[in-house]
This record gives C-alpha cells, structure tokens and sequence, in this order.
C-alpha cells in the first residue's frame, strides 16, 4: 500500500479539516446550532482492511448507512460517508429535531441524511479538487444500508484501495463518529499521492526532506 | 440529431412535459430555461423569467443553502440535494391557485446539477419535486408510531404520562425551543402532606387521591404540546412550551384553585381547611439552557413554594 511521509499526512489531513469547516459551518446554518467537524487521521488502506476497520467501528448490529457519490475527471471515486446505522437516527435526530421511533429510517430521513452526506462529500472532495489543481465532477447522492464489504462493494471488486477520512461531528455538545472512504484504482492513489508531492513543493517550496 | 435552430424549440417542448419543476441558469444566475410545471407553481411565466437573474425572482434564497449549492454548481462543478426535511419550503411554489392565495408552499425536494457546454460554458439545472404526498404520508406514519408507543409511555396508575414520557417530552421541547427561539415553561407540583395523608388514610385512599388530583389537572392543558405526567410519587410534572413564565403561573394558580376545589379531606394536613392541596414551582427557559438546568430551577422553585406554607406558586 502507498505511505504518506509524515509532512505529505500532516498536508492532507489540513486539507481536509478547511474543506470539513466549511462543511459544518453549512450545516450549522441549516440547523440553526453549532456543527463542528474534525478529520483527525486519515490512512491508505486496501478494501479488506478498509472493511475490517469499519466492521470495528460498530457498536450496534453491525450495519452501517453509507452516503455514496461518484466522482470523476483528473481521476475517479466512489466516495462514500459511512456512520454505524444506529448513530443514524440520532444524526436526524440532532439536525431535524425528532427522528420517528422507528427501526429504519424513513425515506425523508434518508434524503436527509443523503443531503448531509452530499454537504460533507462535496466538501472533502472540493478539499481535493484544490489540491488536484483541477475540479471533479460528480453524481448525486444515494443511500445505502449494509454492511461495511457490501457497502464498500459498490465500487465494483477491481483491485482498489481506500483513502479513509475519520470523521468527529459535535452537535449539540454530542460527539459522532463517521468515516469517509475514497474508493479509488492503484493508479488514481499513485496520481494522488504525486500530487501532493507536487502541493507541497508548491507551497512550501520543496523543502521536504 | 437535429440542426441547433430546431433542438431548442425541441428542449423546451420536452422540459414543458415534465412533471417536475426544471429550470436552468447560466454562469450569472440568470434563468435561460424554465419550464411549464415552474409556470403553473411559481405563478411567473417563463417569458417573464427569460435572462433574469435567479435571485431577483427568489430575493429571499439570497445568502442560503440554495445559493451556495447553486454557486457550488457553477463554480466548482459539484451538484446538490436539498432535502425536505432540512429545507422546509425554499421556493415560493404552491400545488394550486387556492394554495396560494393561502400562502401554502408546497414541500420541495431540489436539486441541483452543474452542466457542462464543450465550449467551456457553464450552467446549472435545478430539478423541484413536489414530496407533499410523501410528507403526508410519513406524518401518518409517524402519528401512528407515535400512538403505538404511547401505549407504553402512560403512567398505570394515574393514566397520565408517565416520568419516561416526560424524560422523551422535555428533551425535544427544549431543544424545540432553543432552535425556534420560543420560550418554554416547566412547572413541577405536589400534594401537601402526602406522605402524612397516606398514614393517615392508608395507601388504597392515598392512591385514589393521586388519580383524583391527576385527573383533574390533567384536563387543564388545552394545546397537545402541552404535557402533565406523573413525575414520581406524589410529584406531577407539566411542560408548556411557547409559554412565558407569566402566563404559566396564572395557569399554575388555577391549578391551585382547582385541587383546593375538589375538597379532599385531609385530617392530617397542617393547613387550616383540613383539605388536599398542592405547591407548584415554576420555571421559564429564559433563565435555563439545559434541560437539567430547567428541572433543577423549577424543583429549587417548587421548594421555595414549600418552604413558603404550601399551597402556593413559587416561581423562578
């Protein structure tokens, strides 16, 4: 799998936080409460592991609810928001204000998950068309539930990697926890990882080490 | 493929035939197609609509959600869902004529894509559905779920609300009323004496002046916000959300009135009438943000109505 040296992790995960602000500061304003969002970490990771990472994250029956959008143009991605399908309901619950008592969540909850989704995946993917120098252009959003494999799966079983963004959402003082994975083709990690090489000689001027 | 002098006539023959709001903008904002569906909803005719920039005919969609997906669509290429149940009602689009002389917007699902000319220009389509049927739909569902649980959420003795109804009630009320800006009042109340009125009469007596006071307090809340539940014990709760402090503790006198009007009689109580009588504190969400700081003024309250001789309204 591709490693990042430290400076080129340290850049992307700054990227990604500006992108998130602007996110949160979206939905803060849709809300009416202050949304706060933070990219700790982020790691390159094959499907299987990306998969078995997700499977952790579960406290619940194991399924989550994903968020996909496709994206494509200086390269293609699936990108895909992913929180355990219990947090779910409590995310509609925060951001609408009441969630029906039900298992499963109804379909204008689901369209407003899908429009989270939607806010946060343009965001981090705006992140990334900065950073490509060149935009992306992508799909609407879908919703899916299921499990980690079945979800990270839309993207067809090519050989692929996954750029993971773990995300921490505070609304409402309440602390949730997502994922965001970038599905991509060896090359589009290689094409990634160049260029952010090539950002930071920019910015910084090469003084990488 | 048809010559560019008759595919245009073509578009706007086929966006007219589509059952969903279509309109598209160019890179200034400004409408360069609107459809039919849009003409019957918005009550504006396309020829009205044609290189006028999008936000003089919706000034108030200015510094919103749908601008910045628009601007997202134009400038970096990236397209957006505006959801319902987030974006109550952004358009000024009505189902028909009667609607709109109510001033009843139709529930609006949008979206917006960016569209990509070879020559490098830039538009953006807007898509509106209308989900009101879908709405409509989910808030019977929702109602329906909602009495089904209620079965579970009534206290069994006294058939009001019980403390778990409270717990859910007053957890959404002040989250309702901190979004809305409304004010919320929590009163918490109890019987003077209680515990010496069950020595005294035996616990059978002292369940039936539970119900009894219950039943006609419960009464008294006339909007279904509006919540009485049984607290714990002798303890009574109610929460009244748009409802200043003010105006609760006239409600909370009434309610006074209205126990000392059932005249129970209570040879153990230290008050002169030897009847049941209740003290009440009353809290307003203008002094309490948290729900716990919201309980814990309108208990402090309900001491204070306590420490005062009973069978009065304390408020904070």
């Amino acid at each position: 799998m591709v490693r990042l040296t430290e400076l080129e992790h340290d850049a992307l995960v700054e990227l990604f936080n500006i992108g998130v602000g602007q996110a949160a500061s979206a939905m803060s304003e849709i809300v009416n409460e202050t949304v706060t969002m933070s990219v700790p970490a982020i790691s390159f990771l094959t499907r299987a592991s990306a998969a078995k990472l997700l499977a952790s994250r579960s406290t619940g029956n194991g399924r989550l609810c994903g968020i996909s959008q496709h994206y494509s143009g200086a390269f293609e991605t699936e990108a895909i928001l992913m929180f355990p399908e219990e947090k779910s309901q409590e995310i509609v619950r925060l951001m609408v204000g009441e969630a029906m008592p039900l298992a499963e969540l109804s379909a204008m909850e689901q369209e407003a998950m899908s429009e989270i989704g939607n806010i946060l995946l343009n965001s981090c993917v705006g992140s990334l068309a900065n950073l490509l120098g060149h935009e992306l252009h992508g799909s609407l959003p879908d919703y899916h539930v299921g499990y980690g494999e079945e979800i990270l799966a839309q993207a067809g079983s090519g050989e692929t990697a996954v750029l993971m963004l773990h995300i921490e959402f505070v609304i409402e003082r309440q602390q949730i926890a997502g994922d965001v994975a970038f599905i991509m083709d060896m090359t589009a990690l290689h094409d990634l990882k160049q260029h952010v090489a090539n950002f930071l000689d920019r910015s910084i001027g090469g003084a990488q080490p | 493929m048809k010559s560019s002098v008759e595919s245009l006539p073509l578009l706007q023959g086929v966006i007219d035939c589509i059952d969903v709001g279509t309109l598209v903008l160019d890179a200034n904002e400004r409408v360069v197609l609107w459809n039919r569906w849009m003409d019957l909803h918005s009550g504006v005719l396309g020829a009205e609509t044609l290189e006028r920039s999008f936000f003089d005919l919706f000034p108030e969609q200015r510094g919103k959600r749908l601008e910045a997906a628009i601007g997202q669509a134009l400038r970096s290429n990236l397209p957006s869902l505006l959801s319902q149940t987030l974006n109550r009602w952004p358009l000024p689009l009505y189902a028909n004529k009667a609607a709109a002389e109510k001033g009843e917007r139709m529930q609006q699902q949008i979206t917006v894509t960016p569209l990509n000319l070879g020559n490098n220009e830039r538009y953006c389509l807007i898509q509106v559905s209308d989900v009101t049927a879908a709405v409509q739909r989910e808030n019977l569902l929702r109602e329906q779920a909602v009495a089904l649980r209620s079965q579970t959420l009534l206290d069994d003795l006294t058939g009001v609300a019980n403390r778990r109804h409270f717990d859910m009630a007053i957890d959404r009320e002040t989250r309702r009323a901190r979004r809305m800006g409304t004010p919320l009042s929590l009163m918490m109340l109890d019987i003077d004496y209680f515990k010496a009125y069950n020595d005294h009469y035996g616990h059978q007596q002292g369940d039936a002046c539970l119900e009894a006071v219950a039943s006609a307090l419960s009464t008294m809340q006339q909007r279904p916000a509006d919540l009485f539940a049984r607290y714990g014990g002798e303890e009574f709760a109610v929460i009244l959300p748009d409802t200043p402090a003010d105006a609760a503790v006239m409600m909370a006198n009434a309610m006074c009135r209205k126990v000392r009007d059932l005249r129970i009689p209570h040879q153990a109580s230290r008050t002169d009438e030897r009847i049941v009588t209740i003290s009440i504190g009353v809290a307003g969400s203008d002094n309490a943000g948290e729900v716990y700081e919201l309980i814990n003024a309108a208990d402090r309250a309900l001491y204070q109505a306590k420490a005062c001789g009973r069978n009065r309204v304390h408020s904070i």
